[in-house]
């Protein structure tokens, strides 16, 4: 009894806590965290890493096992701000 | 005197196959004579043997002839010619580089040597030495693995010592407990009456996410491994990888290869054989540099500094523990 009481207040102050959006920018590394369950819930989709585009700016990469236009088609172009990109890289295998 | 390699070049090789029935000649070819020490200005058809003998310990068939053709000869010691040992050879001592793993297995790459309380243990990979988490602290392990012919007891290096469990991906299956998900079930009502998004869904908790694939292994004698790795050297210390760090390993089956660090932070799902997947974060990942077998691999900048695990990859990626989580995990250090 104790602990659903517990739970409750602790939901209510999580409720709160989510409706109150954060100002600051958030790193790549906080944005990739953030995002990534999602897309790794993508089908095809093996990894999610930061590296670099073409121009040397930081990105969010997302790793393919093969080339899959529906799963690039549904994903975001960025994220708050970081350009998402793909790269078939294949099954990721134990070696 | 003729000093010119077009005369000398088609005697030596007329003369080649009568020189290479001398016992002990190994090798024939076209250098200049070295006399008492000194290398001389004079061309000549060199015969390498595997022991210099003085001449009256040999036959006169077996006598290097002290001219052919005009040409003057020379004899010298360079011992037996061998082929490079193998990476997939036995190898006593062993460096890191080299084939190894569990009984059970086909074969990985030591990766190198780490300290623990004190004692030096063998590096590499949880799926090299234990067998992805199907073996017994103790267990043999054999240098060279067995796909390369390693045989227990024979080739026995060291007993398994320590592995960190690969936990490996399972559907999140519902919550079986009545308590929770009647507490979720209020908490979604809540959440309805203040018109909030949020809502809870209560699941079994997944065990957290893998951040190396690796075990250490006592040798059996100190003597039987080697502190440094073939064709890399001695590590220098550890360091931290960055995006654009350049980097080489040095594996059991594609030898000694270079990279660049593309990606890190990496979150990666990586199938260990049958169906079995484990995802992985906060992974180094890098272009092409290996392929099946070279798992365990010691990964170093270009300074030598040990900076990953090579665990796993495809014909364009491969996969990296940062050392540092190694470390963490094992309780070692170099």
């Amino acid at each position: 009894m104790t602990l659903a009481f517990a739970a409750m207040l602790s939901a209510i102050v999580l409720v709160q806590a989510c409706s109150e959006e954060a100002e600051m920018p958030a790193s790549i590394y906080g944005v990739k965290t953030k995002y990534e369950d999602q897309l790794m819930a993508k089908p095809g989709v093996v990894s999610v890493g930061i590296g670099r585009d073409d121009q040397g700016n930081a990105a969010i990469i997302v790793g393919l096992d093969r080339p899959r236009a529906e799963t690039v088609e549904a994903l975001p172009k960025e994220l708050e701000g970081y350009p998402v990109l793909t790269s078939v890289t294949g099954p990721l295998k134990a070696q | 005197m003729p000093d010119d390699l077009s005369t000398i070049r088609p005697a030596l090789k007329a003369a080649a196959p009568r020189l290479h029935s001398c016992a002990n000649v190994v090798a024939t070819g076209v250098g200049y004579k070295i006399s008492q020490g000194a290398r001389t200005s004079n061309l000549s058809i060199v015969c390498s043997v595997s022991k210099k003998l003085s001449p009256t310990q040999l036959s006169t068939r077996d006598l290097v002839p002290p001219a052919i053709d005009g040409i003057p000869t020379d004899v010298v010691e360079t011992g037996r010619i061998r082929a490079f040992q193998s990476r997939t050879d036995k190898h006593r001592p062993a460096p890191g580089g080299v084939s190894i793993g569990h009984r059970d297995i086909t074969a990985g790459t030591l990766g190198c040597l780490v300290q623990k309380n004190g004692s030096t243990f063998i590096l590499s990979n949880n799926h090299v030495l234990a067998n992805s988490n199907d073996a017994q602290p103790g267990n043999p392990i054999l240098q060279p693995g067995p796909i390369d012919g390693g045989r227990f007891p024979d080739d026995h290096i060291a007993d398994l010592h320590e592995f960190v469990p690969i936990t490996f991906s399972q559907p999140e299956p519902p919550s079986q407990c009545p308590a929770a998900r009647a507490v979720a079930a209020f908490l979604n009502a809540t959440c309805r009456v203040i018109a909030s998004k949020t809502r809870y869904k209560i699941v079994t908790l997944q065990a957290e996410d893998n951040l190396v694939d690796a075990a250490i292994a006592r040798p059996l004698n100190q003597t039987g491994v080697k502190d440094e790795i073939l064709e890399l050297g001695i590590i220098q210390g550890s360091a931290e990888a960055a995006l654009g760090t350049t980097v080489k390993k040095s594996g059991r089956t594609t030898g000694l290869t270079t990279g660049e660090i593309l990606q890190i932070d990496v979150t990666a799902n990586v199938q260990y054989g049958a169906g079995q997947v484990a995802r992985f974060t906060d992974q180094l990942l890098a272009g092409p540099m290996s392929q099946g077998g070279d798992s365990g691999s010691a990964v170093l900048d270009d300074e030598n500094r040990l900076v990953g695990l090579l665990f796993a990859g495809s014909d364009t990626t491969t996969i990296i523990n940062r050392i540092q989580n190694v470390f963490s995990a094992l309780g070692v250090s170099r």
